[in-house]
């Protein structure tokens, strides 16, 4: 493995995206285009109440009308309206998280991989727990302890999630701590933290993108299980989890206060992770164990 | 090997010890627990008293102390919700939640092991894809959304099965089934992929021309080497259960701890939360340490 420059490496990811799968890319696509503009084309305001049309079914059922496309809730909020601005939610929290968590474990992976040793063994420990532990327990801890907002969700997603890319990222500097270009760069003078940067860094990218891919379903999956518990992005804001939550007692009759959301939660995840295992088949087969 | 089961528990009640402080800290982040406990009415006096009640006055280090004393002994306080023992009510609501769990996962881990070398065997066939497909559609959907949907089309539309809480066997079948739901994608892929290595190998091939008989293959010689990535996988998936109890229990209000916790989570009772908190950080803990040393026993690599 070689240390790419970076017109090679712009060559390589514009082959990879040449036979793209369009289906899970333009609802993503989709997704990201909606929550960037919910407050341009949603129909109505996410909180605006109309006990009028309380329950109306959506349009393409008798009783229902255009007027409210996917119909309304209890409170006769229009569900359209607050699915656009629960993408707001879940993919923010998604990126910011994913965000936080490669950041922090790649840190953490590259230290304990570069150092090795007594460093390198404890903080692998502390990774194994981290691993094992579930996530939603430290979550549900947090969401108790900080009150629940948008900032307690990043935290507690954020608390565990680093533990995969340290985890993985430690791998493959173990792997690469031993080449011949590395070794050579430590001749010519440079320091541990160049080596780093400028060195090591370039050849987990790879890894790192993968990783980061098939990230994306999971965090918005334990986000919408959050805010479907009562300790996500508190209301009026609203998140997809809670819809479902609130239509949960009216399934039987209301289908669709509940339908739609988790439609949403499973679009999205499923082209997530079809994406992640598109990328990883790409650039990293050898994650395939994954 | 017994210096290695040491060094595993050794590090096992360090991670324990963090965890429990973590826990201490955040406990006192969540504010002032007088301020929950008070009626609106209490005086400063009052809140003073039981301020000396708790020990809330003394210093941190101090504090921690004593609640490890109190841990301990088993004494986790009282519920601030409800003023009972938190013990009394933890040990009240666990056996629900094992016999829910044991079941799911047995039932999850038979189900996976089925399709996952059905599919592997019938590989590119329409039944490998169909697992295939059911495994993917299990990581994507919402699982609190299936038992949702179980609810509404098991119980409502065709009343085969009652819709929530616990008692008669019936009651188990829902939450049973979307439980085991959690566990399945996992494994049924990883039991899929690691047979498809094993059914390459040189040694099947000498069973087939030796003649044995493909049931044999299968389910001996195949599946025995086959199912040894799968007890990594348990010791991580245990965690998946856990969060899937939190969940499926809140659906089908099944008195358990996942939902206690849940509630108590709602109504901000921190005395709950962090004894659930803690049992379930003790048994995730022991559940992978036996996984750890068994893996050890098998595989005598991972010795170190």
């Amino acid at each position: 493995m070689e240390n790419a420059g970076l017109g090679s490496k712009v060559a390589k990811y514009w082959k990879a995206f040449c036979r793209f799968p369009v289906i899970p890319i333009t609802i993503m696509t989709f997704m990201v285009f909606v929550a960037i503009f919910a407050n341009v084309i949603s129909p109505y305001l996410p909180d605006e109440m109309s006990l009028v049309d309380r329950l109306t079914p959506p349009f393409f059922m008798s009783g229902g009308s255009t007027a409210h496309l996917l119909g309304t809730d209890n409170l006769g909020r229009d569900i359209l309206t607050r699915i656009f601005y629960g993408a707001r939610i879940s993919l923010s929290v998604a990126l910011l998280v994913i965000a936080i968590c490669s950041a922090v474990g790649t840190t953490l992976g590259m230290i304990a991989g570069y150092l090795g040793g007594r460093i390198d063994s404890f903080m692998m420990r502390v990774t194994d727990a981290a691993l094992a532990f579930p996530a939603l327990l430290i979550a549900l801890l947090l969401g108790v302890a900080l009150g629940p907002s948008f900032f307690t969700v990043v935290l507690a997603l954020s608390a565990l999630g680093w533990a995969p890319y340290a985890r993985m990222i430690r791998g493959e500097i173990i792997k690469l701590r031993e080449e011949d270009f590395i070794a050579q760069a430590r001749v010519i003078g440079s320091g541990p933290i160049t080596i780093l940067t400028k060195h090591i860094f370039p050849n987990i990218v790879n890894t790192l993108v993968v990783l980061m891919t098939m990230s994306v379903g999971l965090v918005i999956l334990v986000e919408a299980s959050l805010s479907f518990l009562g300790v996500g992005v508190p209301p009026p804001t609203p998140t997809w989890g809670a819809m479902v939550s609130e239509g949960r007692d009216k399934f039987a009759t209301a289908w669709w206060i509940s339908l739609f959301p988790s439609l949403a939660i499973g679009l999205v995840v499923l082209s997530g992770n079809f994406l992640g295992d598109w990328i990883r088949d790409k650039m990293d087969p050898k994650l395939r164990q994954l | 090997m017994i210096r290695f089961i040491l060094l595993r528990i050794f590090q096992a009640i360090i991670t324990l010890i963090v965890i429990s402080i973590v826990v201490f800290a955040l406990a006192r982040a969540s504010g002032d627990p007088v301020m929950l406990m008070a009626p609106p009415m209490a005086t400063l006096e009052d809140l003073d008293a039981i301020r000396e009640h708790l020990g809330l006055n003394k210093s941190l280090p101090e504090q921690y102390w004593i609640f490890l004393k109190n841990l301990s002994h088993g004494d986790f306080g009282e519920s601030i919700r409800t003023r009972q023992d938190v013990t009394h009510i933890l040990w009240q609501r666990l056996p629900n939640t094992v016999s829910l769990g044991l079941t799911s996962i047995v039932l999850g881990l038979v189900l996976s092991l089925i399709m996952g070398v059905t599919s592997a065997y019938k590989f590119g066939t329409w039944m490998d894809s169909g697992v295939k497909l059911i495994a993917i559609l299990g990581q994507a959907l919402p699982s609190f959304w299936l038992a949702i949907v179980a609810i509404a089309i098991f119980a409502v539309w065709l009343g085969w099965l009652p819709t929530s809480g616990m008692g008669t066997p019936a009651h188990f079948v829902l939450p049973v089934l979307t439980l085991s739901f959690f566990s399945l994608p996992i494994f049924t892929r990883l039991i899929r992929s690691s047979m498809l290595e094993v059914l390459d190998s040189e040694y099947i091939k000498l069973a087939r021309i030796k003649g044995l008989a493909e049931k044999w293959i299968i389910w001996k010689h195949a599946l025995r080497n086959a199912i040894i990535p799968l007890l990594t996988a348990a010791g991580i998936s245990f965690g998946t259960i856990v969060t899937g109890a939190v969940i499926i229990e809140t659906v089908f209000a099944w008195p358990g701890i996942g939902r206690l916790l849940a509630e108590a989570v709602v109504s901000r009772d921190y005395p709950v939360v962090q004894a659930t908190v803690l049992l379930v950080a003790i048994v995730v803990l022991f559940v992978n340490l036996v996984v750890d040393i068994t893996y050890g026993y098998v595989d005598p690599r991972i010795r170190y």
